[in-house]
């Protein structure tokens, strides 16, 4: 029993249409047991309601993530396809988008559960809450996913009739399906980030009196939304990516020919591109996030930096640090195998100024903070001059690419030393001694323009290593399906790691309220309501992250399995015209 | 002869590695780097060799079929085991530590809740059946006279003492983690606030409640930045009872360490 061309087999359909039934019959059970007067507080039994809250809550937000992320992907992908009249693109959007249709009735079924979990657990602070958006919760984000769903579906179905003189309408289609996502997303980070930061207490008013009173833009347009919603947007994107990349990873392995192998192997270099494009402004989305939350209350910080959750950023730095190693050897592998990639040099300035940037930005950041226009002005010098003086006559001289990959892994592996090296290797200021802490010399070590220089060192050699990359390409010639199969686990370990890593840092944000449901507004009272620890929180954002995982793996190889019967293979030279 | 260049290149890079840890180590040691830094530098040497074993490993071979459906299971296995164990290695904040401040701050907050009225309440009637049942148990086998009066469990109400008052004032200054930005008797602090040690000489209780309360009305010397920004939180008002904040100015109030350089206050608005 075969599909017809873009389209689902009935199997398909039917454990489509029952996931979403479920995820309906869920969302009306909570509304029902909303409405039962005084329901018994629901105890969960093992985890505890937070912890069962949490799990359920993760899930969704790593599906929601997954349906918001890869459209991003899919509708730039059609449009590159369409641009360069390149139907390996266009192969990728539509695979991409197949999966994507699957996994929409996953984050509907768990968005049910979550609901039904809030209320069964916390019915007090859920049913406040939800006054407080009523018209979101039950009018404009319900109106906003009906709108996205009936888009999805038709821009999915409508792949194979809207061809030719009709992809730009079709493409249009799937830029409206973002903005309604992103429009979605926007507008349940509202009530999310007003659990953070619900506002500052107005002159003479007090913050309770403040609510109150709020119109829904008040409470909405709070310290921490644009931040998190510009955080939310770009890790979407970096997820897509990602996910792209272990679609690619998943089906290069099943691939039987040598095109399957060519057009998987592509799959995963743009996977890999988009992916790690958006992981290099990730970090600086998080530091404005993280600056919000202080500015909104400076006791936020030392939470976050220096006692309960300190170690959980050490482990951030420790996932970072693996993330970019992983995704320069991805490169590495990937110019191993382009001919004439010996060729390719570039100017010993540039390795010059990769080695001494941690230092210079480190002293520059400590001189002169972001934004003070000095700051840039460092800045500017070392990404600028090298190129600049590498004209001049005595500063020619070159050095081969992978001596400047080399280079660059070694100041990766520096700059995450710097990112980890912690004042103290203890959980709590508290407990700082003599023997844990940095010696008084050093101490420069552990503040923010460090980090920041090890931060942006880390942006600036992989985009050094991408520049090569392309050069790499235009004077060599690629052999697409012939790269080192390595190169497959590691684009799974990206994918995994950047979605672990998503896992901890959503953990952090939420605890960030402490031991507020809505902070310094609305108290946790139960007994839970306190600051667990990193292993304990280590152990659920792995069991979550394997759980995704286990469902993506399922309808990759479920959804993807008729692609390859029915697909024609590709055509012409395997080299895609986008990366020429 | 692959199996042998690869053992070749770990054993080279994996000297190497060595070498320049012990390099680290030494030099941590002579610039007084604690041990556990030290530690952590040798790692990332060796982590720095495992990279460089990684550049010029040999190819890998294609996996295919079943084969490949267990390495893919070994190794989110082995990726699950490192991450979590990771994180599982490195220092751990011991909740208990929170749990008692977090009962302390929200016990009175929640008392005034219907769910922690009853809870009072099911706790007073629990009590006062123990207390039937004990008195039922007495009148058996010793008689009424004897009956001990039992304690009256479940209050929440409670009492300080004048002496208790400074004690309640420095729980307050703990529970609010005021150390986090100020610096006393040489503990806390990260420059974001001034040193507390000699504000008593310098404010007067109703002074201080006032910066509490409304942290603009007062800034220190030399705070100007901190002062601009806003850093200390505009909360208290909210968050804390009166009754608490009493206990904690007179708890200030009676920090007089004048040896101590605690920069003036100056009025604002």
């Amino acid at each position: 029993m075969k599909a017809k061309e873009g389209g689902l087999r009935p199997l398909e359909k039917l454990s489509r249409s029952l996931l979403m039934l479920t995820g309906l019959v869920l969302a009306s059970a909570a509304s029902a047991y909303g409405q039962i007067p005084d329901a018994p507080i629901v105890d969960l039994p093992l985890v505890g309601n937070r912890t069962g809250v949490w799990v359920v809550a993760q899930l969704h937000i790593l599906f929601a993530a997954f349906i918001l992320g890869a459209p991003i992907f899919a509708v730039v992908s059609e449009w590159l396809g369409y641009k360069n009249n390149d139907p390996k693109y266009d192969r990728l959007a539509k695979e991409v988008i197949k999966v994507t249709v699957i996994l929409y009735s996953m984050t509907a079924l768990t968005g049910g559960l979550f609901i039904f979990m809030l209320l069964g657990t916390y019915p007090d602070f859920t049913t406040w809450l939800i006054k407080h958006f009523f018209l979101v919760f039950a009018v404009i984000y319900p109106l906003l996913f009906i709108a996205e769903t009936i888009i999805l579906y038709t821009y999915f179905y409508s792949w194979d009739t809207m061809k030719g003189s009709k992809k730009a309408r079709h493409i249009a289609l799937g830029v409206l399906l973002n903005v309604v996502g992103t429009t979605t997303l926007f507008v349940i980070d509202g009530p999310t980030a007003f659990m953070n930061t619900p506002a500052k207490a107005a002159e003479g008013m007090s913050l309770v009196e403040f609510v109150q009173t709020a119109g829904l833009w008040d409470k909405i347009a709070n310290y921490s939304w644009m931040p998190l919603n510009l955080h939310r947007l770009v890790g979407n994107v970096t997820f897509g990516g990602f996910i792209a990349g272990l679609i690619a990873a998943y089906m290069y392995m099943r691939s039987r020919t040598d095109e399957e192998r060519a057009y998987y192997d592509w799959m995963g270099f743009i996977g890999n591109l988009i992916g790690v494009g958006a992981l290099l402004l990730l970090p600086f989305m998080g530091y404005l996030l993280a600056y919000e939350l202080c500015d909104y209350d400076a006791s936020i910080c030392p939470y976050m930096m220096a006692d309960q959750l300190s170690m959980f950023f050490e482990m951030q730095g420790a996932m970072i640090g693996l993330i970019f190693l992983a995704s320069n050897y991805y490169i590495w592998l990937s110019m191993k195998r382009i001919d004439g990639v010996e060729k390719v040099r570039i100017s010993g300035l540039v390795m010059i100024a990769v080695l001494i940037m941690p230092v210079v930005m480190g002293i520059a950041w400590k001189m002169f903070p972001p934004p003070e226009w000095q700051s840039l002005i460092f800045l500017a010098a070392l990404v600028v001059l090298p190129p600049v003086l590498s004209k001049l006559p005595g500063l020619r001289f070159t050095v081969s690419a992978f001596t400047m990959i080399k280079v660059g892994f070694l100041m990766i592996v520096v700059s995450d030393a710097i990112w980890m090296t912690p004042h103290g290797f203890v959980a709590t200021q508290g407990a700082a001694t003599h023997d844990l802490e940095l010696p008084e010399w050093a101490q420069e070590l552990a503040l923010m323009p460090a980090k920041n220089a090890a931060a942006f060192t880390l942006v600036f050699l992989t985009i050094v290593n991408y520049i090569l990359y392309n050069r790499a390409i235009r004077l060599g010639s690629i052999s697409w399906g012939k790269i080192d199969f390595a190169s497959q686990f590691v684009l799974i370990f990206l994918a995994f790691s950047a979605i672990w890593t998503m896992g901890l840092m959503g953990t952090v944000r939420s605890l960030t309220r402490k031991y507020f449901h809505v902070y310094n507004l609305y108290p946790d009272f139960t007994p839970e309501a306190f600051t667990p620890t990193l292993a304990y929180s280590a152990w659920w954002v792995t069991a979550c992250t394997v759980v995704f995982f286990a469902v993506v793996s399922f309808a990759i190889m479920v959804t993807l399995r008729t692609t390859k019967e029915k697909t024609p293979p590709t055509q012409g030279v395997p080299l895609p015209e986008g990366a020429k | 002869m692959a199996q042998q260049s690869l053992m070749g290149n770990i054993m080279k890079k994996g000297i190497i590695g060595v070498i320049i840890g012990a390099i680290l180590v030494v030099f941590a040691k002579m610039t007084h780097f604690p041990f556990v830094f030290q530690v952590m530098f040798f790692m990332y040497a060796m982590l720095g060799a495992f990279v460089f074993i990684l550049l010029d490993a040999p190819t890998m071979k294609r996996l295919e079929g079943p084969k490949a459906a267990i390495a893919l299971v070994v190794f989110y296995v082995i990726l699950s085991l490192v991450f979590t164990g990771g994180a599982s290695g490195l220092p751990q904040y011991d909740p208990e530590i929170e749990k008692g401040k977090i009962d302390k701050i929200l016990k009175r907050r929640k008392a005034m809740t219907e769910q922690g009225k009853a809870e009072v309440l099911i706790a007073r009637v629990k009590a006062l059946d123990e207390r039937a049942i004990a008195i039922d148990k007495k009148l058996n086998s010793l008689g009424a006279d004897k009956i001990e009066v039992v304690e009256e469990v479940g209050s929440v109400a409670t009492s300080a003492g004048g002496d208790d008052i400074l004690a309640l004032g420095k729980e307050q200054w703990e529970l609010q983690e005021c150390y986090n930005c100020h610096k006393l008797g040489g503990e806390g602090g990260k420059k974001r606030g001034p040193i507390m040690d000699n504000i008593g000489s310098l404010m007067t209780p109703a002074q201080l409640r006032e910066k509490i309360l409304y942290p603009k009305t007062w800034m220190a010397e030399g705070f100007d930045k901190q002062y601009k920004k806003g850093k200390m939180p505009d909360k208290y008002k909210d968050l804390m009872f009166d009754e608490e904040i009493d206990v904690l100015v007179a708890f200030l109030a009676s920090l007089k360490d004048t040896s101590v350089d605690t920069p003036k206050p100056i009025k604002m608005n």
